[in-house]
């Protein structure tokens, strides 16, 4: 190698310092071990909107992804849970609402199909996934805001002062939006059952 | 504490849709999804990489490395990139502008052109100016010749 192939491989070389070195090793080891530790939440939470596997990756994947572009930001963050679920949930409320056109009787019945029934007969299995089927669909129907409490409260982990903050709303917007929505699916359950 | 613990008069109602939401969050994770996404983390590209000073040898071009020399090398070129903009700037004349516009024609409203046809503006019937008449002086001679020559002015009736 010639001096000047030298001196421009030299130009092209990312270099960087040991002080950036060594944060670097460290945001990845933490992103590493959130990976480890939130993934499995983030999918569910994923999930419980999406109502698709791949989909519902996806949107993980995807939040891990932003939160590698903002890595320089992560210490500033005071709650990692809360922070990434915050980030997950605008994920897939934007895929939710991109997919609309998509039927939703077709999630429905895709997600009663994975639903478990543990120690019940064939019968019982399919009448209860009939069941959840027609919970969701009442659900559905459901003013977002509402939905979104909803949806959210069933996540045993989440308080509500958590769920605040996912949604960026107040302690007090939560219980109160909470309670609309259980109003409101008692009425809509009824309101089906009447109509059977 | 979970939000579900506050009682209120219909939560019994609502429950089977809170018993449904509570199996779809507690759904299990697909097996290999935290591989999955640390591999997706690796393959993710790194952004903000910006090509670095080369590397020094000794303390005798230290200098080069500071963030103050790099940001003043820098400035430098974006100096000199504006000051060759600038000096294009002032030597470029804009072009004159017309100083008349040509108008657009615009078509009759039913779809057919005026084929250039020019309006005639219908003017009142003036009075009709006859050529004035020269009086002649009756102790003037007439000349024979003139008046075989112009017989029509000899003729002409006096008033």
């Amino acid at each position: 190698m010639s001096a000047s192939q030298t001196y421009l491989a030299g130009w092209m070389e990312i270099a960087p310092t040991v002080r950036e070195d060594t944060r670097q090793h460290e945001i990845e080891a933490a992103l590493a071990s959130m990976v480890d530790e939130y993934a499995s939440t983030l999918y569910r939470v994923a999930y419980s909107v999406l109502r698709n596997p791949a989909d519902a990756e996806d949107a993980v994947q995807e939040a891990f992804l932003r939160v590698l572009r903002h890595r320089d930001t992560l210490d500033e963050v005071r709650d990692h849970r809360v922070w990434l679920i915050r980030i997950v949930w605008n994920i897939v409320l934007d895929r939710k609402r991109r997919a609309k056109t998509r039927p939703e009787t077709d999630d429905v019945s895709e997600l009663a199909r994975v639903l478990p029934a543990k120690g019940l007969s064939a019968e019982q299995r399919a009448s209860a996934a009939q069941h959840h089927a027609h919970v969701l669909a009442c659900i559905d129907q459901l003013p977002g805001k509402e939905r979104e409490v909803l949806f959210l409260s069933a996540f045993e982990e989440l308080s509500s002062v958590e769920i605040a903050g996912v949604l960026g709303i107040t302690e007090s917007s939560v219980r109160s939006r909470l309670f609309r929505a259980r109003n409101l699916m008692a009425e809509l359950l009824q309101h089906s059952r009447s109509l059977r | 504490m979970n939000v579900f613990d506050s009682n209120t008069p219909r939560t019994t109602a609502s429950n089977e849709a809170e018993e449904t939401l509570r199996l779809l969050a507690n759904l299990p994770t697909p097996e290999g999804l935290e591989a999955r996404v640390h591999l997706a983390i690796k393959q993710a590209p790194r952004s903000g990489a910006v090509l670095s000073w080369p590397h020094s040898s000794g303390s005798k071009s230290a200098w080069a490395n500071s963030p103050f020399a790099r940001g003043a090398a820098a400035a430098a070129i974006v100096a000199a990139v504006m000051g060759g903009c600038w000096e294009v700037y002032t030597r470029v004349q804009p072009a004159p502008s017309p100083n008349t516009y040509a108008m657009p024609r615009v078509a009759a409203p039913n779809g057919f052109s005026s084929a250039n046809a020019m309006r005639t503006p219908r003017t009142l019937n003036g009075p009709v100016i006859s050529p004035g008449q020269v009086k002649k002086n009756p102790a003037q001679k007439t000349d024979p010749r003139s008046v075989s020559s112009s017989p029509t002015k000899a003729q002409t009736p006096s008033k």
